[in-house]
């Protein structure tokens, strides 16, 4: 079928591979070519100043705690995400009227303008008058400044993508748990295992591959952070600045292009190492019998 | 244990639909209620005699202001919303153009390291958007694209080009090559079975992957707002843009923006539900 039509074949994937390697593929390496430079954002003529760029990355304690902070953020959301999804997806697991409904109520917060809908957050969290705190205020418990407590503040919009998220991991673990063939419960049911020895031998490992997954879409998601961010403190905010509002602020604000290339690129091996990882995991999966 | 489960799913539930609820009931709001000491959530025909009532009066003044030019910007809602949606039209026609192209020569030729291709096709999804933009804003002002509709479209058709590919691909190889063949035993050219009967098939793959480019692109902050500085700024942008501006943010107005630009989402969310695990995960998992 493939033998006469090479013209067909490469009039159709051509176009794609043309555009991806015109605007990805060449800034990347204009990017390293800059990343060598003093270029500014405003003004033209800039010379090659060698590695002075990455030897300032890597001594300015700036750059590594955009780099710790967002670790920590990768971590600490994907982490509570798959745990409150997986947990509501369990509770979710059974048929009940009006599951479908429910489940796609629940995915809304996913499917939303992470700049518009932070930046309502704002609101719903300010100190003073956000109705959270007047809830907890009406309860008399104590009232936080979410927003603006400078140990509170990465919290918060760690929180505001745990709110945002949980709904894709419980989406994905409902169609690992909906994968498992019922039989095997029932064999289970025969053997009298259990709960918890079900839960720990059947569920969670014939659900794991799936959730590995999803832990790797979202991981190499929340690296890229930046709306929320945005949305709540901005761009140079000692304690929530992650690595693209570092990037955003010191080429967009301070307009050092140099300077933010070299640190793009240093972020960039550490999203190519997670990528291998992720299409290393989705080639086992596909190859595996029994996915979904 | 019954219990526990409907304990967790009402729990999770208002978590996860409360905000929400908080925007439709702030759209409903004069601004000073929206800031009030006292928390406002009842709404009510007339304002209430005592200001620490938890009712206050129902407005559709937000929604009317809409069309009203706010502090810290240079025109009103309208006009960056018609800029989403030319955006977020017309870049999700190409990438579905092309991306379905490309999935198709992919799904039925065999192309030397297709494989390869298709990885680094993929790849290019995980790129920080902040790593390339450098390069790409001063591309953008060699070409004279900045602060253009067809800048951010042909930067939102690209950005969208791994999820098309991976999805149309996903969705053409199910369809059996048994009607192509047919059809080219009926006189067919390659590229009329192609146009005409594979097409044809393929529409609802066509039609949810068109609903995840224009999500999005609809929702994509970071381009909108570093490429442009007036010209097609989206209402992500516009928003985030009002922070800080004399005036206060205008709350209400922002909330009654923030439904009009959900709407559609919302729908289109209702609409793809059975294949939105499919759309979110690139094809990799079919539910």
């Amino acid at each position: 079928m493939a033998k006469t039509d090479g013209g067909m074949k490469w009039a159709l994937v051509a176009p794609v591979l043309l555009l991806l390697i015109t605007f990805n593929v060449f800034p990347l390496l204009y990017n390293i070519v800059l990343s060598f430079t003093n270029a500014e954002l405003v003004g033209s003529g800039s010379r090659t100043v060698g590695g002075a760029n990455y030897g300032r990355v890597f001594a300015d304690p700036q750059f590594a705690g955009a780099l710790r902070r967002t670790a920590l953020f990768v971590t600490c959301a994907v982490g509570a995400e798959l745990l409150l999804g997986f947990s509501v997806a369990l509770a979710l697991q059974r048929a009940f009227r009006g599951k479908q409904a429910v489940v796609t109520a629940l995915l809304v917060p996913m499917m939303l303008s992470p700049a518009v809908i932070g930046l309502f957050w704002n609101l719903i969290l300010n100190g003073n008058y956000g109705i959270v705190n007047q809830t907890l205020g009406w309860l008399g418990l104590p009232q936080p400044q979410w927003t603006t407590d400078r140990d509170l503040k990465f919290w918060s919009i760690l929180a505001i993508d745990i709110w945002m998220w949980t709904p894709f991991m419980m989406l994905i673990s409902l169609a690992g748990l909906g994968a498992i063939p019922p039989s095997i419960y029932e064999a289970a049911e025969i053997d009298r295992a259990g709960r918890l020895r079900v839960f720990f031998k059947i569920t969670l490992p014939m659900a794991a591959p799936v959730l590995a997954l999803a832990v790797l879409f979202r991981a190499t998601d929340a690296l890229k952070q930046f709306d929320l961010v945005m949305a709540v403190t901005g761009p140079n905010d000692s304690s929530t600045q992650t690595v693209s509002t570092l990037i955003y602020q010191i080429v967009f604000r301070d307009g050092k292009v140099g300077l933010g290339a070299a640190f793009a690129c240093v972020v960039l091996v550490v999203v190519v190492a997670l990528a291998t990882v992720f299409t290393r995991q989705l080639d086992r999966l596909r190859s595996s019998e029994g996915a979904p | 244990m019954k219990y526990l489960r409907f304990l967790i799913i009402i729990g999770y539930g208002a978590v996860a639909t409360l905000p929400l609820l908080w925007v439709v009931l702030s759209s409903m709001k004069h601004r000073a209620d929206t800031i009030s000491l006292h928390a406002k959530v009842v709404p009510a025909p007339t304002a209430p005699a005592d200001p620490a009532s938890i009712t206050f009066e129902a407005t559709a003044e937000a929604w009317r202001d809409l069309a009203a030019v706010h502090a810290g910007a240079q025109a009103s809602f309208w006009h960056y919303l018609a800029n989403s949606i030319i955006i977020g039209v017309l870049s999700t026609i190409a990438s579905l153009a092309l991306g379905t192209a490309c999935a198709y020569g992919f799904s039925r030729f065999r192309i030397p390291g297709s494989g390869d291709w298709l990885f680094f096709i993929l790849s290019t999804r995980f790129l920080p958007p902040l790593a390339v933009v450098v390069p790409v804003l001063m591309m953008y002002r060699e070409l004279d694209l900045q602060g253009t509709h067809a800048g951010l479209i042909l930067l939102y058709t690209i950005f969208n080009l791994s999820l098309s590919v991976w999805l149309m691909k996903g969705f053409l190889d199910e369809i059996p090559r048994a009607f192509e063949e047919a059809a080219l035993v009926d006189g067919y050219t390659r590229w009329q079975a192609f146009l005409r009967v594979v097409l044809p098939e393929a529409r609802t793959g066509m039609a949810v992957t068109a609903v995840f480019c224009i999500i999005s692109a609809w929702n994509e902050y970071g381009f909108a707002m570093t490429l442009n500085s007036s010209g097609a700024i989206t209402v992500p942008a516009y928003f985030a843009g009002l922070q800080g501006n004399i005036d206060g943010m205008p709350w209400p107005q922002i909330a009654a923006g923030a439904l009009v630009f959900v709407a559609p989402i919302i729908i289109f969310t209702i609409c793809t539900r059975k294949n939105l695990l499919r759309g979110m995960t690139f094809g990799t998992i079919k539910q």
